[in-house]
């Protein structure tokens, strides 16, 4: 059974499930070594789940999806932008208004626009980025067929999932924004004495968490299922906070702790395949990746270090 | 009573008066909601001059100093600087004009190092604009070794004691070309070697030029330091003068507004029988890591034990462990002879063991709650001020009320919440429920911090009166001139140790000093000194 579980495909579907929580958990980083909490990504990622499809089946054109989805989930983050950072609303309480209303909405325009509940049209989805002939027989076959799967097989997004973890981990601390985006989230006030404005600093934190949701989002619907489903995120913008908190609020540890929970994930979906043989009924393996979120935020595995101001709102002068 | 040049040129010549001011604040007025913090005050300082601005907590003087760096706007006044009349909005407005300011709680990220500390905001960079670390070292290195700043530009912030954080917050004026640099309470947190070395570097910085603006309540380190003193009280100024002109004595009186006893008068200690005894306690901190190494000592009746330190050598879990707040995880703990080493909070208070706790905002006063609750807290299941569970209020009211009264609390009235008083009788407040219900033994953690001058006298006097009636005082102070002028006996704490003794008024603060920081011969070990010695 082994042989049949561990697969190069466990691996790559590992990596895309990973995808949407590693892009919206990047954008988290960013925001919350703003000192903004964003627990929206997951209405942001519904939001532009929808948007990206409906633009699709409008336009005719999956990249045209991509960058509507973007815009959406980018417009709505600024609505937490400015109730959290503008307002000093709780970011909590703005976040959770905005995943319910992305919740009501996506619902409301679900039969606006297709006239029914449930689930819309399919689109056609995005390609992988490469399709590269199959390996031959042998050893070096088999390796080959390795590579391909685990490394070259994903669609666009998926890379840009890799490549964001990377740029903005080496931006965050080799870069003046990096540092000061630091110095935001954990003493903002500091931050202001030298002349940082904290304000401006945490709006941008706060629409690259919008624009990494939108990504997300995308690749959700135009990459991997091709349509919309009510609800269809699923907790996973829940999960991204999660694993940016495990990812110790880089970005690149937050992808890491991103595909941790996508193979989670994998390996329930291929675990229930086996139901019948081990005994353990499907319903267990579903819960997989929910349990690991919920040791995972328990605290666990290690005590992280959240960033000294995070959540809390900054009044600029008296 | 106004700071106008022409009356500051009158001033001895020896003050740097001779050259005209730098930074002048003119008639500056700030109005807070149902307070004016500022009210039509002037100021001025001159390069090569260290101006102090001296007054009781809530005199405004921190307000006056935020207005000058732009991190307050003031309701009226105007600011000049080198003769111009100019518009501060934001700090970045008073750093280009060459203002520094250190706050009172340092304005330092604590996990970035020392030189991303200092150039953040101002970031040297490359030709590709990124950050030129390179650059960024080489100049903080350039400064420190000018203004003899010595300090690890590669190490966090985080891991450098107060006094390194408070030179990096200097580097950081000095690295943007200041002036004119603030500080706001700089001693207040500090040990008197750093006390000391603090006034070295300033002393460097006013013979290079600068002009530095000392805010402070404390009159010794005015009269040593100052060239000039401005004295502020509720928000204006009452007088200017210099240390060569005044006392201290007369220094008290501006700024209290009344005499003002400086010095306690105690008499001998008639010292009874054991009322606390420690013996061998081993206690644990929040990461699990032994704070307390084995301590032992007795407190008697009618005595006062200070405990001097370095704030963080296991005090706070000495007092924890004494008052029922953290478990020993060894050791023994007993009050008048009975072992309370493992009694929670409320069977030590049964005991008869009263706290006044270091943070009077977390531990001692429920914020929230008016003064009767806050009174009651601790008592609440004892006759007769509750029965069967039900709190008695009208019995609650009549207490609270005779003790507002014994302990001066100045307040409208008995049902307000303790956030609205001032520092200082939220502090009476404290002693007014810990005192009023007659332990046997007081354990006062930091009892005047952050109190001003006529709170302190108040405080005092109420430990010396607890020490006369034949109580046990534990006295844990930061402040070194407390532990003295309060103690009978004291003893030094230095990482989780005890590590010298002495009778109270045969020591100097000098000598203290140097055990607290681990330095000194131990004088209650002389074994291991001479095992050191024999082995050497
Ligand atoms: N941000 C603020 N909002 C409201 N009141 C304030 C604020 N800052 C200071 N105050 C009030 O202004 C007065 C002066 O405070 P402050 O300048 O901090 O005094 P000092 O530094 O002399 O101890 C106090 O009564 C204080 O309560
Ligand atoms: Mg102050």
């Amino acid at each position: 059974m082994f042989s049949e579980v561990v697969t190069p495909e466990l691996f790559a579907s590992a990596v895309r499930l990973a995808t949407p929580i590693a892009l919206a958990a990047i954008g988290g980083a960013v925001c919350e070594r703003s000192g903004v909490v964003n627990i929206a990504m997951e209405g942001l990622m519904l939001i532009s789940a929808f948007a990206g499809v409906a633009a699709a089946l409008l336009f005719g054109n999956a990249w045209i999806g991509v960058f509507v989805a973007v815009l959406a989930s980018v417009l709505f983050s600024a609505i937490h932008a400015w109730a959290s950072i503008n307002l000093r609303a709780d970011q909590v309480i703005s976040g959770t208004a905005i995943n319910i209303l992305a919740l009501g909405v996506t619902g409301f325009l679900m039969e606006t626009i297709f006239g029914h509940p449930g689930t819309t049209d399919t689109v056609k989805t995005i390609k992988p980025l490469m399709d590269l002939p199959a390996g031959g027989g042998g050893v070096l076959g088999t390796i080959w067929q390795w590579v391909d799967v685990v490394f070259l097989s994903y669609t666009p997004l998926v890379y840009v999932g890799m490549f964001s973890a990377v740029f903005l981990t080496w931006a965050m601390y080799r870069t003046r924004w990096g540092l000061r985006l630091r110095a935001l989230g954990e003493h903002p006030r500091a931050a202001d004495t030298v002349g940082i404005n904290v304000l401006r600093g945490r709006w941008v934190a706060v629409l690259i968490s919008g624009f990494m949701a939108g990504l997300a989002g995308a690749n959700l619907t135009l990459e991997q299922v091709g349509s919309f489903t009510e609800n269809m995120t699923n907790g996973r913008g829940f999960i991204a906070l999660a694993a940016n908190i495990f990812g110790r609020w880089t970005p690149g540890g937050a992808y890491m702790a991103s595909l941790l929970f996508g193979f989670a994930d994998a390996l329930q979906l291929k675990l229930q395949l086996f139901s019948d043989v081990i005994k353990i009924p499907p319903q267990f393996f579903l819960m997989l990746p929910y349990i690991l979120t919920v040791i995972v935020l328990a605290g666990v595995v290690g005590r992280a270090v959240a960033p000294a101001s995070v959540g809390k709102p900054y009044k600029e002068k008296g | 009573m106004s700071a106008d040049p022409q009356a500051a040129c009158e001033l001895p010549p020896n003050v740097g008066q001779d050259r005209p001011p730098i930074l002048e604040l003119r008639n500056v007025s700030k109005r807070f909601p149902g307070v004016l913090a500022n009210d039509d005050v002037s100021a001025s300082v001159a390069p090569g001059e260290v101006l102090a601005l001296l007054g009781e907590n809530g005199a405004g003087k921190s307000t006056l100093m935020n207005v000058a760096y732009g991190l307050l706007s003031a309701s009226a006044g105007e600011i000049v600087v080198d003769g111009n009349s100019v518009q501060i909005r934001a700090p970045r407005d008073a750093i280009r004009l060459g203002i520094g300011m250190v706050h009172q709680h340092f304005m330092l990220v604590e996990p970035l190092t020392v030189t991303e500390n200092i150039v953040l905001g101002m970031e040297p960079t490359n030709s590709w604009g990124l950050i030129d670390r390179a650059v960024a070292r080489k100049r903080v290195v350039e400064i420190s070794a000018k203004y003899g700043l010595k300090v690890d530009p590669d190490s966090r912030v985080m891991d450098l004691s107060v006094g390194m954080q408070q030179r990096v917050e200097i580097l950081k004026a000095l690295y943007r070309d200041a002036r004119i640099l603030i500080l706001d309470e700089p001693t207040a947190v500090l040990t008197p070697q750093e006390v000391h070395e603090l006034f070295q570097i300033v002393r460097e910085l006013v013979s290079q030029g600068l002009a530095v603006v000392i805010i402070t309540h404390k009159l010794d380190e005015v009269m040593a330091f100052a060239d000039r003193i401005l004295v502020m009280r509720a928000g204006r100024v009452v007088g200017e003068t210099t240390p060569e002109e005044c006392s201290e004595q007369s220094l008290a009186r501006m700024m209290v507004g009344r005499d003002v006893v400086l010095k306690i008068d105690k008499g001998p200690a008639k010292i009874g029988e054991v009322v606390l005894d420690v013996s061998d306690l081993v206690v644990l901190d929040d990461r699990k890591l032994p704070a307390l190494k084995g301590v032992s000592f007795a407190v008697h009746g009618g005595e006062v034990l200070g405990i001097a330190g370095v704030s963080g050598n296991g005090q706070r879990e000495l007092v924890e462990a004494i008052t029922g707040l953290r478990r020993p995880s060894g050791g023994t703990v007993s009050l008048k002879g009975r072992d309370i080493t493992h009694d929670d909070a409320r069977r030590t208070i049964a005991a008869g063991v009263s706290h006044v706790p270091e943070d009077r905002h977390r531990r001692g006063l429920v914020l929230e709650f008016d003064l009767v609750e806050n009174v009651a807290l601790g008592d609440q299941r004892r006759e007769p001020f509750s029965k069967h569970g039900i709190l008695n209020r009208s019995a609650l009211d009549t207490e609270a009320r005779a003790r507002i009264k014994d302990y001066d609390v100045r307040t409208p009235n008995e049902h307000v919440a303790a956030s609205n008083l001032s520092g200082g009788n939220q502090q009476k407040l404290v002693l007014a429920r810990e005192l009023g219900r007659n332990p046997e033994l007081l354990v006062a953690s930091q009892p005047t911090r952050g109190l001003d001058v006529g709170a302190i006298e108040f405080v005092h006097r109420r430990i010396i009166a607890e020490r006369d009636s034949g109580k046990a005082v534990l006295l844990v102070s930061m402040e070194l001139e407390e532990v003295m002028s309060l103690s009978d006996r004291i003893l030094v704490m230095y990482e989780g140790r005890v590590v010298a003794e002495f009778e109270g008024g045969q020591v100097t603060e000098e000598e203290l000093g140097l055990f607290m920081t681990g330095g000194g011969r131990t004088p209650t070990e002389p074994s291991r000194a001479s095992e050191e010695d024999t082995g050497a």
